[in-house]
């Protein structure tokens, strides 16, 4: 691969991935767990991310080049590096197939209620593997373009701005948390911000000439602005006991808007967050493929792709209901999240180990 | 993808016999013998101009003696060949071939064959300059050497198709272009391995990176001034002969939008030109879509204030939407390509007719509803105000398919067949560079000359997919 992605585009990679199902319930998550003006709560989680960005940062700037699975193996064994890698992939497939599968079961509460949801899976489980087998570099490229096609419905919000009260944020900070506050409820709430530690796996396809970190900072930036904007309209819409009893209360702000040639557009701004959600499916299925591609190096063409995705779907005909979906999916968030942090780490002390000064000292 | 035909051998010496028996039951073949001199001239009478045949061959060799003969086949419009296979193909080229015992000459005759420069039917443009390009290659290559008084513009002279023998340009400005993407150009064309090629969008398929997508890979104009610009932009153009189309790469998505008028007008104009096509772009691909997806699956998103004139309209048809769009739809196209394959006076006549006849009698018969034939005219229209003909083509047809989905699943449809179209667009490549420039990869100051046309202070550089080394077009400042 020639092609090496701009810092740019890792940017709205980064934003991608983290923007996905768990955008239509982010304020009712925010209420329930943080309670009265949560976005201060949200800022405080977003700086958390940013720090373990700083940390793949540091295994960036150490690793000189060299990939992950490179540190890895070269302290590590590959008889005990190979279930590993097996056992990523799957979890990645997991954690992609329960995020699109919780994007379907959503969107059949406003449409298709009858179709099969596998049915719909299909649909974007075919998107995804056609996406796969572009290869990362044009799905960089096509990301951009779901980017701009998402990025206006930041616009709404100048509609609710004549319903929009600000004392509906109370004085309060921190209060009337449904359960109290607990190091799982803010964690639940930290699981939105999931996805940007798939950087890790970006090494050796971005552009080093540039600072792609850059792109990295800029695009959880921007999407933690973009979670602000919508906590910012929700916490001055809907008062706290509202949002905290809507199941999906972007839905429900979206159905509000009547435009003079177009009512009810959640119909149409869900269906949009297709792309979101196709791209977490895909860049989790190609963190799996990056995994597998240490065992089987020199794969059929496409083999592993379809098998990827046929594995993803097999997957998602588990959770049947959007109950099952949702602790499904805030499980594998979890772990998802404890991988986030514990990667860096420990690649990190590795390459301390692997970067110590070679030979003794002369006395 | 080479000059000789397979069944003779290069090495053959010349011989009028041999160039006769080449050329046997040729009508337009002709042998004309001076006997004083025992030269022979053969030439296909059709090609060759009468005047300098006269001026050049008949009146100095007619009563030449043997050395007046020789002293008159040193001039240099005579070049001596040594093989048959030479003499042929001169002869093919509008040359004539002229033998005296083993050796033989050649010296060009060709006259112009084909109509004067005139005003383009497919790309006309309000302000700007009217000529076209004809199917004379070389009086094309004239036109673009008028505009560009560079001695840096050069040419590479190439040919296609075995039995064709089509001669192709590849024109460049030194200095400029990017070399490896002339010689990835050269090498494809190169590569070509086929009877026949008789036009520029014929032989573009024929190197197109992605040969199986519905999208034009390279752009073609038939006006010089897109060319010139195009070669001053660093790109690489090539000229086919027979064909009123150049073509120039690396290309991208985006510049099919574009089109000279933007240029001529103020960039103000020139801006809202290019955002009134994106949106006819959007228009053309969703929105008859848009509405079957609607009025199949979700009603609700109809503000009450229309959705009583629109299910009084629908009332009274009794097809599903997505078989009534897809009704009008091929009338539509059926419309248009009548018109395109009639003479323009009659031409007009199916557009009246199918005005009135697709316009009112069937609304009036309840064949459709009045907001459908909105939605088809708006995209129908909207589609023509794509300047290329060929993107426009292939939007028309894409849009078909997501009629199809949004008939079935609505707006899910719809956003799934965008977001293929979508991935697609991503896998294109134009001669290795990306098809998305400059989107993706993003490039800002290409922006200015994309989506909007800036003022001409602004665009200082040139387009970055054209991978040029020299990149500033403009130094002049505001």
């Amino acid at each position: 691969m020639s092609e090496k992605i701009s810092p740019f585009h890792i940017a709205l990679l980064v934003y991608m991935i983290e923007l996905d199902v768990t955008f239509f319930s982010l304020p009712r998550l925010i209420a329930e767990n943080i309670g009265t003006n949560g976005w201060i709560g949200l800022i405080g989680l977003s700086l958390i991310a940013g720090l373990n960005i700083v940390l793949i940062q540091l295994v960036y700037r150490f690793a000189k080049g060299r990939t992950v699975y490179e540190i890895m193996e070269r302290a590590i064994p590959k008889w005990i590096m190979y279930p590993v890698y097996v056992l990523l992939a799957v979890f990645w497939v997991m954690l992609g197939s329960f995020v699109a599968k919780k994007f379907v079961l959503i969107f059949q509460i406003i449409s298709f209620q009858t179709a099969p949801s596998m049915f719909l899976y299909s649909l974007i489980a075919v998107m995804a593997l056609y996406l796969l087998t572009k290869g990362i570099y044009n799905i960089s490229k096509a990301v951009t373009i779901f980017f701009f096609f998402l990025i206006p419905v930041a616009f709404l919000a100048v509609y609710f701005i004549p319903e929009w009260e600000p004392i509906r944020f109370t004085t309060f900070l921190f209060r009337e948390a449904a359960e109290g506050h607990s190091f799982r409820n803010w964690l639940e709430v930290y699981t939105i911000f999931t996805g940007y530690e798939l950087v890790l796996l970006l090494f050796p396809y971005a552009d080093r000439s540039k600072k792609i970190f850059k792109g990295v900072y800029i695009g959880h930036f921007l999407l933690t602005s973009m979670y602000l904007l919508l906590t910012a309209v929700c916490f001055g819409f809907y008062s706290l006991g509202q949002l905290q009893s809507l199941m999906y209360p972007v839905i429900d702000l979206l159905s509000y808007i009547e435009l003079p040639f177009i009512n009810r557009i959640e119909n149409l701004i869900l269906t949009l967050f297709l792309f979101a959600n196709l791209v977490s499916l895909t860049m989790f299925l190609w963190a799996a493929l990056t995994a597998l591609k240490r065992l089987f190096p020199k794969p059929k063409k496409n083999a592993l792709e379809i098998g990827l995705v046929v594995l993803s779907a097999l997957i998602a005909i588990y959770p049947k209901i959007t109950r099952d979906s949702e602790a499904l999916l805030r499980a594998a968030l979890y772990a998802e999240t404890g991988l986030a942090f514990a990667v860096p780490i420990l690649l990190l002390l590795l390459l301390a180990w692997q970067n110590r000064p070679k030979g003794g000292r002369s006395a | 993808m080479t000059t000789t035909t397979p069944d003779h051998k290069p090495a053959q010496p010349p011989s009028v016999e041999a160039a006769l028996a080449e050329f046997s039951t040729c009508i337009d073949i002709e042998q004309r013998t001076f006997p004083k001199n025992a030269i022979q001239a053969v030439y296909l009478l059709h090609l060759v101009s009468q005047d300098q045949l006269y001026r050049e061959i008949i009146r100095p060799f007619m009563n030449a003696t043997d050395d007046e003969t020789a002293h008159l086949l040193t001039q240099s419009v005579f070049s001596e060949v040594c093989s048959h296979c030479e003499c042929v193909d001169a002869i093919l080229n509008g040359k004539a071939a002229l033998y005296q015992g083993n050796q033989a000459w050649i010296i060009d005759l060709a006259r112009p064959i084909g109509r004067t420069i005139e005003q383009s039917e497919t790309e006309s443009v309000i302000a700007g300059p009217h000529d076209g390009f004809v199917e004379n290659m070389m009086e094309n290559l004239a036109v673009i050497r008028q505009r560009i008084r560079s001695s840096h513009l050069k040419t590479v002279e190439l040919s296609v198709g075995e039995v064709t023998k089509t001669p192709v340009i590849v024109a460049y400005i030194e200095g400029i272009a990017n070399p490896d993407l002339l010689q990835a150009l050269i090498d494809r064309i190169k590569g070509i391995e086929t009877d026949a090629v008789y036009e520029a969008n014929m032989l573009v398929q024929m190197i197109d990176d992605n040969p199986n997508s519905v999208f034009p890979q390279f752009m073609t104009t038939e006006r010089p001034d897109v060319i010139c610009s195009k070669l001053t932009a660093g790109r690489i153009v090539c000229l086919v002969d027979g064909s009123p189309s150049v073509f120039s790469c690396p290309t991208s998505f985006f510049e099919f939008f574009t089109s000279p008028d933007d240029y001529y007008q103020r960039w103000q104009l020139g801006t809202a030109l290019r955002l009134l096509r994106i949106i006819g772009f959007l228009i053309t691909i969703g929105f008859t879509a848009f509405y079957v997806a609607v009025t199949t699956y979700h009603y609700e998103m109809i503000p009450h204030t229309m959705l009583l004139n629109l299910v009084e309209s629908r009332s009274r048809v009794p097809f599903p939407p997505l078989f009534e769009a897809l009704l009008m739809e091929t009338t539509i196209e059926l419309l248009r390509e009548a018109g395109a394959r009639l003479p323009t006076k009659i031409g007009q006549t199916i557009g009246i007719v199918g005005g009135i006849v697709i316009g009112q009698a069937a609304v009036q018969a309840g064949f459709t509803s009045n907001v459908l034939i909105i939605a088809v005219a708006s995209s129908a229209i909207a589609s023509f105000v794509i300047p290329s003909y060929i993107m426009s083509a292939s939007i028309r047809l894409i849009r078909f398919g997501l009629i199809i989905l949004a008939g079935i699943l609505g707006n899910l449809g719809l956003i799934v067949g965008i977001g293929f179209i979508v991935i697609h667009l991503a896998g294109i490549t134009n001669l290795g560079t990306s098809y998305l420039t400059p989107v993706a990869p993003m490039n800002k100051m290409d922006w200015l000359d994309s989506f909007i046309r800036g003022p001409f202070y602004l665009l200082r550089n040139r387009p970055s997919q054209t991978r040029t080394t020299n990149t500033v077009k403009t130094k002049m400042r505001k």
